[in-house]
């Protein structure tokens, strides 16, 4: 007989439902000295071997110890939003794309800490634009202040497989130098690579409404190409009643549609994710595409392959002048709330030091860029390989811009609602024309940024 | 432990004290506190885990401008639509589906109860695995599907994901169809059996066979039990995330959401947690009558499950 | 015509009976071919992609072109930096299921035993407040449960996930529980009452053993809610060590390399447990669900 008194099973059931209460996985450490990390995973297991032997220098160097969570992309961006809404937020966050979707609506909300001390210990070797990248707008305070803490960098060039380019009878060096022509060099290899291969097209064009990024930053060099860069300006203000800007955004529109119809985009292009169109690459389902960072040169281990793809930096506008690409910049943010502020910014200043960050970047192969140009003018790693170089030069010794949401935090709203994929899918599905799409795009647009006023820049 | 006689004089007073009890509608004393800490897990669990997020999802989702934005909003037009359409066809189709074949496999062979075994896997095999290879089988280039049709029949299959919304909610119904109709046809099929076997030989010497058999015996005693799994299908499924995020992901572009892929496409990808929560509450006019619906039936009727 | 013997009645039989015979069990073999097609082909392919070397996964083969298990390998022997913690991971996936399991019997059958046997007052409240749990589905209160589980101080730890199960999987058994109980006459209980027993050992030594079936069904289905669950894993667990292996499956969705081989082979090694468990325990399910007496 079990011996059980009313007394114990009213003890063991009160237990049961505070069911939390049970094991842990560390103690939580209210200790000044640890700081809680999130970190993005890397796209290749060698950015997080460079990460964790950043942290060990550091915590051996400071004797601090940072507890650090290596997290996929996607799942990320969703704590994130739920850290910051939620209230609990870690000390440090780190996302590829914070300069794009998390700081510039957080720093507006104030939300943010204000890092101008750590950024200032690097400002004069930052590249411009970069330096442009850590501004953002406090609604609160209602001025600019530095936010993002960077330490790599990303543009788009573009990758061709060069066997596919050879098989269709084609000389990448014939390619054009100008933007619209330079896409329509492509279309002819697919009819002729159609008479041997049953699955192949000529074109990856991301235009897509899933994303995250891929489809607006298409988007975006397209419209620069047309001459629509100003649609956003550095202060903040939107221009898109710019006959100029409209006319960008309706030749953008029409050239990215007009390639689908005409069967040069593989369909599923409707519904890519930021991997899905790699993936699409490297099962040489298409001959190009213009995707950011060197991802998918890295991702390919056999070297032999890996040198049949092409890395190309952009070609000119279709007015004939320099590209101006644009700037992913990647950092760092310590939310509002943190506990160990101190700890944090002490952690970001060591690693944004010129010589760690190289090293950092170099051991994650390269993919992404360093934020200074005399480490890519200097170090010869970042001309060693022919793939890198061409990414290296259009991402820090060409002009280039800032990610829009950096100048007004709407347009981060406007990436995330996916506007312009949203254009695409209606001129491609819905049969609207490439003129009213262009007006209902900028109205939504117009809608979005005027939440946002910026008094003062 | 105690003599007979105790226990015949016993026995009289525990009667006479259940009687009471039963007509007190009550239990007394040291029983009560038994019964209570009987409860007090799940009072607990419920309590701290269904009361406070609901109330805090209710109050993220407090504001009318949410739901004015939400309306006015195409996508979110079409993802009610396909939310209802989801519903009713899946759910129905489904439900009817496992009704057939329940009637099938209570067929004798050896054969039959083998069959029974795979046809269960679906439901046993879990979600994710199964739904993404089955959004691989549908991938327009080389897709099992569509590799399939090539190789016998030299058609080049449609973008079942890419291009066409039906098409791509089509999908998700079938695959949603696949992963849940064993479960309910071998809840019905247990159903069935419970169905005494006179029943059966007294239609058969009345000379009703086959359907006329089914119509007039199984149907009007499954009637019940049918529509208590309906609703707590539909009910199940207004909730279900992972089908329409794994096969169409919502594509192509935004045409396939459900309220709750929607809602957590609002909350995380736009960043607009309180939208996302307005999103999904939104289903509440829906989902009320229904739970509450249930509650009535469960309770008046004996249902077996 | 149909013949009848001198002496016997024969139940009246449609002409042609044997013909029809036959074509009803030629139609119900070609029912069940489409059946075993159906609910293969998407496992099929999942076994042909996880066969497949990587760049075969990309190609229009129906058939694998060079099968080996490969990829099965490198799932044993962790091989691949998304499968660094697997192991970990599916002690993690096993440990949920565990307790989710265990919590959901326990605690739904104590309520259920207070509620249908010791016929607490107001038990119907509990009854219905426990259906309320299904107004507002799981996947609507995803962020509510991440604020809450900080709170408690429960962030990162598997036991969020048990707890979100057990509330999702509660109520669905306290009605299993009510119903199949309903079978069990009380007049087990009132003897054993008589005879001195408490409550406590009315539970254990009469209820229980004769609510098997009914635990084993209800338990068969909380495992594999856990086992499928997504949203919650993903949303709740955020490190390498403490994720479960769904999650750990869907960031081969996001990466760019794309070796689905491995990916399927990670998920059909997921996939034994359950349907190991459902083969074992399908006899005592189908009794559990099966109940005679009282008809609706």
């Amino acid at each position: 007989m079990i011996q059980l008194t009313r007394r114990s099973v009213l003890q063991r059931s009160l237990a049961v439902a505070a069911a939390g209460a049970l094991a842990r996985p560390y103690i939580a450490n209210a200790a000044a000295k640890t700081a809680t990390v999130w970190w993005t995973q890397g796209f290749v297991p060698e950015e997080d071997a460079a990460f964790k032997r950043i942290v060990d220098e550091y915590q051996k160097q400071s004797g601090n110890t940072i507890d650090y969570s290596l997290i996929p992309f996607a799942p990320l961006m969703q704590k994130i939003v739920s850290a910051l809404t939620s209230g609990d937020v870690p000390d440090l966050v780190s996302h590829d794309i914070n300069d794009q979707v998390v700081v510039p609506q957080n720093a507006w909300d104030d939300k943010v800490v204000e890092v101008s001390d750590v950024i200032d210990t690097q400002k004069d070797k930052y590249h411009p634009t970069v330096y442009l990248a850590t501004q953002y707008y406090n609604n609160v305070t209602k001025k600019r202040g530095g936010y993002l803490i960077p330490f790599k960098t990303a543009v788009l060039p573009f990758h061709v497989w060069t066997p596919l380019v050879e098989k269709a009878g084609f000389k990448l060096s014939d390619a054009p130098k100008t933007w619209d022509a330079f896409w329509d060099f492509f279309k002819p290899m697919q009819p002729k690579l159609r008479e041997t291969m049953r699955n192949v097209y000529a074109m990856g064009l991301q235009c897509t409404t899933t994303g995250p990024a891929d489809g607006n930053n298409m988007f975006h060099h397209f419209l620069i190409a047309n001459g629509g860069n100003g649609i956003v300006t550095k202060d903040g203000k939107p221009h898109l009643d710019d006959p100029q800007v409209k006319e960008a955004v309706i030749k953008s529109l029409t050239y990215i549609t007009k390639a689908y119809k005409d069967g040069y985009v593989p369909s599923g292009a409707l519904s890519w994710n930021d991997a899905d169109d790699n993936n699409a690459f490297h099962s040489k389902l298409f001959v190009m595409d213009l995707d950011g960072t060197i991802s998918t040169e890295v991702a390919i281990k056999d070297k032999e392959e890996r040198a049949q793809v092409t890395t190309m930096s952009l070609p000119n506008k279709n007015d004939g002048t320099p590209m101006t690409a644009e700037l992913g910049v990647g950092g760092a943010f310590i939310p509002k709330g943190a506990k160990s502020v101190d700890v944090a910014k002490e952690f970001m200043t060591y690693l944004i030091q010129p010589k760690v960050s190289n090293d950092f970047l170099k051991e994650g192969l390269g993919r992404w860029l360093p934020t200074m140009p005399s480490l890519v003018k200097d170090d010869p790693f970042w001309s060693a390989d022919p793939q890198v170089k061409a990414y290296m030069t259009e991402g820090l010794l060409s002009d280039t811009v800032p990610n829009y949401p950096v100048f007004n935090p709407g347009y981060a709203e406007v990436n995330a609602q996916q506007i312009w994929g949203v254009a695409e899918a209606d001129i491609i599905r819905n049969g609207v024309d490439p003129k009213t799409a262009a007006e209902t795009a900028l109205k939504k647009i117009e809608t979005i940024l005027a939440k946002y006023p910026i008094v003062q820049s | 432990m105690a003599s007979v006689s105790v226990i015949e004089a016993g026995r009289v007073a525990p009667r006479r004290a259940s009687v009471l009890r039963k007509l007190r509608g009550g239990l007394q004393g040291s029983e009560y506190a038994w019964a209570i800490a009987f409860c007090i897990p799940y009072i607990g669990v419920f309590i701290a885990f269904v009361v406070f997020p609901v109330f805090y999802g209710l109050w993220l989702g407090h504001q009318p401008s949410l739901y004015v934005e939400l309306f006015n909003d195409p996508i979110y037009q079409q993802t009610v639509v396909n939310t209802i359409l989801y519903l009713v066809i899946g759910v129905n189709v489904k439900m009817f589906l496992a009704l057939l074949l329940s009637g099938f496999f209570m067929r004798r062979g050896w054969w039959v109860k083998g069959l029974l075994m795979i046809y269960v896997l679906p439901w046993a095999v879990p979600a994710l695995p199964t739904f993404i290879s089955i959004h691989w089988m549908l991938n327009t280039q080389w897709g099992l599907i569509n590799n399939v049709l090539w190789d016998a029949f030299g058609i080049d299959g449609p973008g079942w994901l890419d291009t066409s919304r039906w098409l791509a909610l089509g999908s998700v119904i079938v695959t949603y169809i696949w992963k849940n109709m064993p479960f309910w046809t071998v809840i019905l099929l247990a159903g069935r059996m419970a169905i005494p076997q006179e029943l059966y030989e007294a239609a058969e010497v009345d000379g009703a066979t086959g359907i006329r058999r089914f119509v007039h015996v199984s149907l009007p005693l499954l009637a019940n039990l049918y529509l208590v799994c309906t609703l707590l299908s539909t009910i199940f499924t207004l909730g279900d995330f992972n089908t329409a995020y794994f096969i169409s992901g919502g594509g192509p572009a935004l045409s396939t959401h459900v309220l709750a892929t929607l809602g957590i496409r609002d909350a995380f990808e736009i960043a607009r947690p309180q939208l996302g929560v307005a999103a999904v509450l939104s289903a509440l006019p829906l989902m009320i009558p229904l739970v509450m619906l249930l509650m009535h039936k469960l309770r008046t009727s004996e249902v077996q499950l | 015509m149909t013949a009848v013997t001198a002496g016997e009645i024969a139940p009246r039989r449609h002409p042609n009976y044997k013909l029809r015979r036959r074509l009803g069990e030629a139609l119900a073999l070609a029912l069940g071919l489409v059946l075993v097609v159906w609910t293969l082909a998407p496992i099929y392919n999942m076994v042909m992609v996880a066969l497949e070397s990587h760049n075969d996964v990309f190609s229009t083969n129906v058939w694998p072109a060079d099968p080996s298990p490969y990829s099965f390998w490198i799932v044993f022997t962790e091989g691949y930096w998304y499968l660094e913690y697997f192991w970990h991971q599916y002690a993690n996936s096993i440990y949920i299921g565990f307790w989710t399991v265990f919590l959901t019997l326990g605690i739904g059958s104590m309520v259920s035993y207070s509620i249908g046997r010791m016929r607490i007052r107001h038990g119907w409240l509990l009854t219905n407040a426990a259906l309320l749990t299904y107004l507002v589905p799981a996947s609507f209160l995803a962020i509510p449960f991440y604020r809450m589980m900080q709170a408690y101080g429960l962030g990162n730890n598997v036991w969020s996930i048990i707890a979100v199960e057990v509330t999702f999987a509660t109520p669905y058994a306290i009605f299993i529980f009510q119903q199949y109980g309903r079978s069990i006459p009380f007049e087990l209980d009132e003897a054993a009452r008589i005879d001195g027993a408490s409550p406590i050992q009315v539970y254990f030594r009469i209820y229980l053993p004769l609510m098997a079936p009914a635990l084993v069904a209800v338990g068969t289905y909380a495992l594999l809610l856990a086992w499928n669950e997504y949203l919650y894993q993903f949303l709740l667990l955020s490190n390498k060590r403490s994720m479960t292996v769904p999650v750990a499956l869907a960031q081969f969705l996001n990466s760019d390399e794309s070796p689905w081989n491995y990916m399927m082979a990670t998920a059909i090694v997921y996939a034994v447990p359950p349907v190991v468990i459902y083969y074992l325990f399908r006899g005592r399910m189908t009794a559990g669900l099966t109940m005679g007496g009282v008809k609706g």
